[in-house]
This record gives C-alpha cells, structure tokens and sequence, in this order.
C-alpha cells in the first residue's frame, strides 16, 4: 500500500466533488430534509402531549444514520463515477492496488460523512437545540465507528455488484441503506416491531448500535455485549464483503467489462 | 535483450476465439506495429498487457517479470493509450492528469504536465474541462497521460486516430523519439511504415507475418507498371504473347504486374524495343505496405 496512490483518488474525489453539484447535494439536501421533517412531526407529536424524552433518540438516530447512509451510498457512487467517466481502463492499467482503491473509498466516505453529521449537528443544535454530545462521548464514539463499519460493508459489496453487472444496477448505489433502515430499529425499539420482523432485526448489527443509543441516553448504561456484536459481526462482514468485490472485480477482468461500455 | 515476451496467448470472450496462441517478443526499446483488418485482435493483445483484460492461458513477460505477480513493478514502468479508455469529463486537463502523475509516482508534477502540454500544443486547454473537448484535443490529453511516468514499455492502441494532419505528424515524431518499447496499432499504413522497426500483420487472431518492413516487402515478388508508348496498336496482343497480365489499357498507355520469378524488366524492355514500339514514359509502383496487407489478409502470401 503506497499512500501516494491513495492520496492521487483522494484529490479525483475532491475535485469530483467540487465539479458536480450533486455530490454537494448528497452531503446536505437529503439529510437535512429528513432531520426538517422529523423534527416537524415531532413538534406536532409533543404538542399532542406525547412522552417527552423520545425527542432525544429520535433526533439521535438520524444524526447518527447518516454515518451508514453516507458510507454506504458515497463508496458506490464514487466507484459509479468512474464507470461513468470511463476511466477504469486507465485506472486499472496504472499501479493502483484494489485495496488502495478500497482504502481511498473509505477515507474518502468518512469525511463526506462527517461534514453531513455537523450540517446536521448544527441544525438540530439551533433550531430544535439538540446537542447530541450531550450523549456518553465514548458511547458516541463506539456508535459513529459501528455504524462507518457497516456502511462500508453495504458500500464495498453493492461495489462488486456493480463491477460485476455494470451500470444497470447502479439504482442500487441509492437504495441499499434504505433497505436495511426500517429493520435497524433507527427510531424506535426492538420491541416494537411485529414478532417476524424482530428475528430478521435482531441479527443486524445497526439494531445492536440504535438499541445501544437508546440505553445510554434513557440510562447512561452502554450495554457492552450489543456493541461487542455489532463490531464482530460488521467487522467479519468487512472482510467478506472485500473479499467478494475482489472477486467481483477478477471476474470483470476476465469478462473485459472495465473497458467495454454498456 | 527482450522487454516483452508473449508465449502462446490466449483469450476468448465466450464463445468467440479472439487470440488463438500467439507468441512473438518484442526488443528493446524497439517499435512493433499490429496491423490487422477489424476484429483481428490487436486491442484484446493490449489490454492483456495493459492489465485491464486477463487472459485465458499462455505466457507473458514484461520487463523481465510477470505482470500477474509485479503489477506494481511493471504498471510503474509502462503506459497505454488508447480511444477505448477515458479520463474524467468534469475534471480539467490539469486535473486529470494530476491524478495520473500522483498515481504513477511522478516527481515534479506541475512542470511535467506544462511540459507534456506545451508539447501536444494544448497548453491553453490546461483548464478546460475534458468534456468540453474536441475528440483530437483530448486524445492528446490521453497522450500526455499516456507517457506522463515516461514509460519504459507503451502501448498505443489507434491513438493516433481523429489527429489533425500537422499534429498526427508530430505525434508520430514524438513518439519516434521516446526511448520506450512500443506496441503499436493503427490503420494508416504510412504512419506504422515510418515508425515502426518491426511489423506483425495479424488477423482473426492469429499472426500471419512478422518482420522489419523491407524485409516484408520481399515478399511480394510483383511489382505493378505503367508504360506510354509511341503508339497503341497490337499493344494487346503482344503483351498477352508475353503471358503477363494487363491490368489496365488505355489508347498508348498499359499498366501490367510484372512478376519477378517469370520475367526480369532488362528482358521485357529489349523484348519490347526489338517488336518495334517506343517507350516514352515508364513509372514503376514499388510494393506498399499496403498491397502486403491487402496480399497477407486474402492469404496470397
Ligand atoms: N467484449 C467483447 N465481447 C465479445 N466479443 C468481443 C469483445 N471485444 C472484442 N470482441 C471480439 O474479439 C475479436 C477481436 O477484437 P479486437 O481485439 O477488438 O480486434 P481489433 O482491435 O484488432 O479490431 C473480434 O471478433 C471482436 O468482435
Ligand atoms: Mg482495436
């Protein structure tokens, strides 16, 4: 791994960035419109006289979904833009390695992720005054790197996905998180769900990290055994997902579809 | 010393053979040229070697190494270009071949690029972005990159394609005085006559021929004619007397392909004189690289 190449797709990331109006979109548009409309009905819910305190996950989780959501949506839609540009045949050809490309997507995902999280922080801070570090800041923490975990797993495998089937499954760049988000359990408990819907949860490793925010910020308790779960589990995840898109990535290589475009 | 070696290659896209075992090395420092006609499988030979396309079976040396196993070591040191391959659209000029020199480990980046730019004369494009360029213009983007870690070994896939004349020109020149080995494809016969070292003609994935160009050119043994005579009455006749055919007759002028191994040019002009007729003007056509091309694909030779 030579930090320079990863450092070179940094710079093509950036200047993507900056190029493309909708990758500014992605950082700001969409977040904040859900954080807008939660925070609306949520309004509306405590003029009703509904318990005070849900406020606090509620706001919570959507401050910190952000960390899967973008994880996951900005490694494929990044990798998206190459197949876009039709640069993965000189890409390819230079000595960039797999992993650097791998490294690269997540670093670069990181921080689009946590320039969302203080658009966020900021808005949920001065217009509904909601401070999210007034949570555990270890517990916080713990939450945030979960969550980047598992949005990189989405990211790298929908990745191969795309490698292996080209562009007419780029919907899915959009759509993965989405999937998973009503099983995490964001916004409300576990227990909540109808009983089928709680066996396909409980595996999920997001479920053990949203149940974990709503314990410490009703107990101050950070239950240890569901964030133990939710790191071994997205972290043997990880190491799946890499190994399927380099095979992905081999049998593209094999089917010449890096360089013949559909 | 060989700086590529190519042994038995082998790659089909499912059901279509496109390179059916070929071998051939390349020295050097020297400029091999492919030709072949569409679908001969020149561009699936470069993009194996450029590492985009793996190959179903056979043997490939570069630099000495295998690419399978020193990717690093060998991408370091080599290049392509090619119109199948792109850069980013809405990034610069600048940009996008930053990304390239960073990648390849370019030292002093910016007075790489201003040299690569000034040098296929699109210094004013620097910021453009690449989608607002014209085809020629950003096939010379591609170029720069192409050589930006002045690459030991290059492979130029047609890049010469939709160049104006005067910059085709200077692109060949360019290329011509690169201490790189080359590997070469394009459809303009001149363009590879002039610089390539050595040529393989290629086709339905296979090689027919490979040699220097002179040493190709001997094996055309015909050579085509055209004679003005003083008159052209029983011009006909007496060239069919002769058994050499006549591949054009118009009032006193005969075009004729003379054949080497059944008649020498000294005998035919005393044969003619001695009948009685004047020759006034006489243009010989020296086999083109093109009529071995042409020869080679119908397998005449
Ligand atoms: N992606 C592909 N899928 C199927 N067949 C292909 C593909 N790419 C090339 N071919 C076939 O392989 C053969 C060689 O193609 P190519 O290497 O591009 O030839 P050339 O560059 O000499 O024109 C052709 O018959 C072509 O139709
Ligand atoms: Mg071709």
């Amino acid at each position: 791994m030579k930090f320079y190449r990863v450092n070179a797709l940094l710079y093509k990331y950036l200047k993507i960035s900056t190029n493309r109006l909708e990758r500014i979109f992605d950082i700001v548009y969409w977040p904040v419109i859900d954080l807008f409309i939660w925070g609306f009905v949520l309004r509306y819910i405590n003029k009703l006289g509904a318990v005070h305190g849900s406020f606090n996950f509620i706001f919570g989780g959507i401050i910190l979904w952000v960390f899967c959501w973008r994880a996951q949506q900005d490694i494929a839609v990044y990798v998206l833009e190459d197949f876009w540009s039709r640069s993965l045949y000189n890409l390819f050809a230079s000595p960039l390695k797999l992993s650097e490309l791998v490294v690269s997507l997540f670093i670069f995902s990181l921080m689009r992720s946590i320039l969302t999280f203080g658009f966020l922080f900021l808005i949920a801070f001065v217009l509904f005054s909601f401070n999210i570090f007034t949570i555990n800041l270890t517990a916080l923490a713990l939450f945030v790197l979960a969550l980047l975990l598992i949005g990189w797993v989405m990211g790298i495998f929908i990745s191969g996905v795309i490698f292996r089937y080209g562009m007419q499954v780029q919907i899915f760049a959009w759509s993965v998180a989405w999937l998973i988000q009503p099983f995490s359990c964001v916004f409300y408990p576990l227990s909540s769900l109808p009983g089928w819907a709680q066996k396909v949860a409980v595996w999920l490793p997001t479920t053990h990290v949203f149940e974990g925010l709503r314990q410490v910020i009703n107990t101050g308790i950070i239950n240890w055994n569901g964030l133990a779960y939710a790191y071994i589990s997205s972290l043997v995840l990880l190491v799946l997902s890499c190994l399927f898109f380099k095979r992905c990535v081999e049998k593209a290589k094999k089917l010449n579809l890096l360089t013949s475009h559909e | 010393m060989n700086a590529i070696e190519i042994k038995n290659l082998k790659k089909s896209y499912g059901k279509t053979l496109a390179v059916k075992g070929i071998s051939f090395n390349i020295r050097k420092n020297e400029i091999l040229g492919l030709l072949g006609p569409n679908g001969a499988g020149k561009t699936t030979i470069i993009k194996i070697l450029a590492g985009v396309l793996t190959k179903d079976s056979g043997k490939i040396k570069i630099l000495g190494k295998d690419p399978d196993k020193e990717k690093e070591f060998v991408a370091n040191r080599m290049n392509v270009a090619s119109p199948d391959s792109e850069l980013t659209g809405i990034m610069t000029v600048y940009q996008n071949l930053k990304v390239y020199g960073k990648l390849y480990g370019v030292k002093n980046i910016k007075e790489r690029i201003d040299y690569l730019l000034d040098l296929f004369e699109i210094k004013d494009l620097k910021h453009q972005k690449l989608k607002h360029l014209s085809k020629g213009q950003s096939t010379r983007v591609l170029l720069c990159k192409g050589i930006i870690n002045n690459p030991e070994v290059l492979l130029l896939d047609e890049c010469t394609l939709g160049l104006d004349p005067h910059i085709a020109y200077k692109t060949r020149k360019i290329i011509k005085e690169l201490n790189a080995t080359i590997l070469f494809t394009s459809h303009n016969m001149h363009e590879v006559e002039w610089l390539c070292d050595r040529i393989a003609f290629m086709d339905k994935g296979k090689i027919l021929k490979i040699g220097t160009v002179s040493s190709l050119k001997k094996l055309i043994k015909t050579e085509k004619v055209k004679m003005k005579f003083d008159k052209s009455e029983g011009l006909a006749n007496f060239f069919k007397k002769l058994d050499i055919k006549i591949l054009s007759l118009k009032g006193d002028t005969v075009v004729f392909e003379i054949d080497y191994k059944k008649h020498k040019l000294q005998d035919l002009i005393e044969k003619i004189t001695k009948q009685g007729f004047k020759i006034n003007d006489i243009i010989i056509k020296k086999a083109s690289l093109e009529d071995i091309f042409i020869k080679v694909a119908k397998r005449e030779l």
